[in-house]
């Protein structure tokens, strides 16, 4: 029993996950390093807050987006989703709601969009490709169609502050009169992504919802035989994926103190692209939420990085596309020898 | 066939169960029963339908019509978990295990053991685990690893080890040895019969016609998704068994040749 155990353990490389991440880190730390020394003002802590900023919509995208992708599906209507959330939550401040309860809404409409995804892919037996492709098209057309595709400002300044509000901010008012910032604050968003991913990791890997996640993208017919309820576990996953999109529209749409229709065009492929190099796997029972956020800062920071050293936006999209399949290939590589 | 004494009432009985998938008849008025320490070997050509009949039993697939008593209880088995809560476990030909998890979360896959807050106890699953594989194999290791990576033997072990762990009454097993080497047949072998000894009622799927000889009491043969015959193991012989299989019928001069006359080895 040995023989074939120790013969099947070579052609294995230990722990790949483990090994994945580690490598993404290095990446991340090579990029950093990279860019401190082609633009001066790139490692600095106010720039370092710009990209956590930056890269926090996307990754609360990635949060929703590894759950989905670890059930073995996927979801391209985070972008939509994310729109059509802002313009329930704007709708609503207009009509007259307050910003909280508001954006609560909004939230609540986003993961409504997910539940109808669950509910298409589960019970109607559409692939996730297609239901949620479904799902970009109508999310965004509903949310052109209630703004006439014009965007919903004047939301008060309280619904900027989610957006654009910063904890432990440190202004010091010098004896000429004009403040002086010595600390520009955590933004909220930093902080929500923080919570938010400390939150799924707990949920994926301490809760039993989230080992029947990994159960049903591993094998969906023998978790189901083992009595994992893998419809109910992949609907909720939508859901979540749903209302995470909603929670980042309401903080995309705060940044800006504006409701754009048009938002969030592309988005779902930047979370497709952050769990993807963070270690997630698309045939589904591979992936993690760690991974996923150094997915999404790697290209924060590549982004960033690019931007700084004057790069054009369109040789950007080229870099990223290059990085995400060669995070891939790497991967495979590892995984045959 | 269906002797029900007041003393000795079967773990399971099937009755008239039929399997319709549109127009096809995969399972047609097939009735059986099963009781506590026998084994049951359950045989057939693939396609015959025993597969089907025991994923009915597992709560896997539910019956077109028939019913499914355990215990002299009517059973709905609308589900696997319904399954498991008359004690019904199973050990499928494919394993039914998640690759990329490790071996104690496959273990108590959908059954998973949680703290008093909720959370998952990883802690006392490995413990648990590492307890119950071992006692069916004391040379287990790699429990943390993707079962992926395990051998073919080790992966049957813990797809045995899940079905005994939660104190089986009724165990189905599909094929369990057909990916197994010499001495881990050996070890299921003896598996079956310390558990037949424990009381449990085991329907066997195999193919396997030295198995069946060695641990079954009773056949039942399926052809074209009807029950052709259920036999004491002492009163046919491998001919007859593969007769019924291919034709569905006995060798014409067939008669009960009893525990004492000559068997097929």
């Amino acid at each position: 029993m040995t023989a074939p155990a120790e013969a099947r353990r070579l052609r294995f490389l230990p722990s790949g996950t483990s090994i994945h991440k580690l490598s993404a880190v290095l990446t991340l730390c090579l990029l950093i390093t990279v860019f401190s020394f082609t633009s001066s003002a790139f490692f600095s802590v106010n720039n370092g807050l710009t990209v956590l900023l930056q890269t926090s919509v996307i990754g609360l995208l990635a949060i929703g987006m590894t759950l989905v992708i670890i059930t073995g599906g996927i979801d391209l209507s985070v972008g939509s989703v994310l729109a059509l959330s802002g313009v329930v939550a704007g709708l609503f401040i207009k009509a007259g709601l307050p910003v909280v309860p508001a954006m609560g809404v909004g939230v609540l409409a986003g993961a409504a969009c997910g539940f109808v995804n669950g509910f298409v892919i589960t019970k109607m037996r559409i692939t996730p490709f297609v239901a949620t492709l479904g799902m970009m098209l109508i999310a965004r057309g509903i949310a052109l169609q209630l703004t006439g595709a014009a965007p919903i400002s004047r939301l008060g300044e309280a619904f900027g502050e989610l957006g654009n509000g910063t904890l432990f901010r440190i202004v010091d008012m010098q004896a000429n009169g004009f403040p002086k910032v010595i600390f520009p604050g955590i933004p909220y968003p930093v902080i929500l992504l923080a919570v938010i991913a400390i939150l799924g990791a707990y949920l994926l890997q301490k809760r039993q919802f989230g080992r029947h996640i990994f159960s049903a993208g591993s094998n969906e017919e023998a978790a189901r035989l083992s009595g994992v309820n893998v419809d109910r576990t992949k609907i909720w996953t939508y859901a979540l994926s749903g209302g995470l999109a909603g929670l980042s529209g309401m903080v995309l749409m705060s940044r800006l103190v504006t409701v754009q229709p048009n938002e969030g065009v592309m988005y779902e492929l930047d979370a497709i692209a952050a769990s993807v190099i963070g270690g997630a796997s698309l045939m589904g029972g591979v992936g993690s939420i760690s991974g996923s956020m150094i997915g999404a800062f790697i290209i924060g920071v590549l982004r960033n990085g690019l931007n700084m050293a004057g790069t054009s936006a369109f040789v950007q999209m080229i870099i990223i596309g290059v990085v995400v399949i060669g995070a891939v290939y790497i991967d495979q590589i590892r995984n045959k020898t | 066939m269906l002797d029900v004494s007041s003393s000795n009432t079967p773990l399971v009985q099937m009755v008239d169960i039929y399997k319709q998938f549109g127009g096809i008849h995969a399972v047609e008025g097939v009735s059986t029963d099963l009781y506590p320490g026998e084994v049951m070997g359950v045989l057939g050509h693939n396609g015959a339908g025993k597969s089907c009949l025991m994923r009915m039993l597992s709560g896997a697939m539910t019956p077109t019509r028939g019913d499914i008593f355990v215990n002299g209880q009517k059973a709905a088995l609308k589900s696997p978990q319904d399954a498991r809560g008359f004690g019904i476990e199973t050990i499928y030909q494919t394993l039914a295990l998640a690759n990329h998890l490790d071996a104690p979360a496959n273990l108590f896959m959908g059954r998973e053991l949680k703290t008093r807050f909720g959370n998952l106890d990883e802690k006392r699953m490995l413990a648990e685990a590492t307890d119950a594989l071992r006692q069916l194999n004391p040379n287990f290791k790699n429990l943390r690893d993707p079962v992926a990576r395990l051998s073919g033997g080790q992966r049957q072990v813990i797809a045995i080890a899940r079905a005994i762990y939660f104190q089986a009454k009724i165990l189905i097993m599909d094929e369990p040895t057909a990916a197994l080497g010499p001495s881990e047949t050996a070890m299921v072998a003896d598996l079956t019969k310390r558990l037949k000894n424990e009381g449990i009622g085991i329907f066997l799927i195999s193919h396997d016609m030295e198995d069946v000889f060695e641990l079954c009491d009773r056949v039942m043969v399926m052809n074209k998704g009807r029950n052709v015959g259920t036999f004491r193991i002492g009163d046919v012989n491998k001919d007859d068994i593969l007769s019924l299989i291919i034709k569905g019928t006995l060798p014409d001069d067939w008669e009960p040749r009893g525990a004492n006359k000559e068997s097929s080895k």
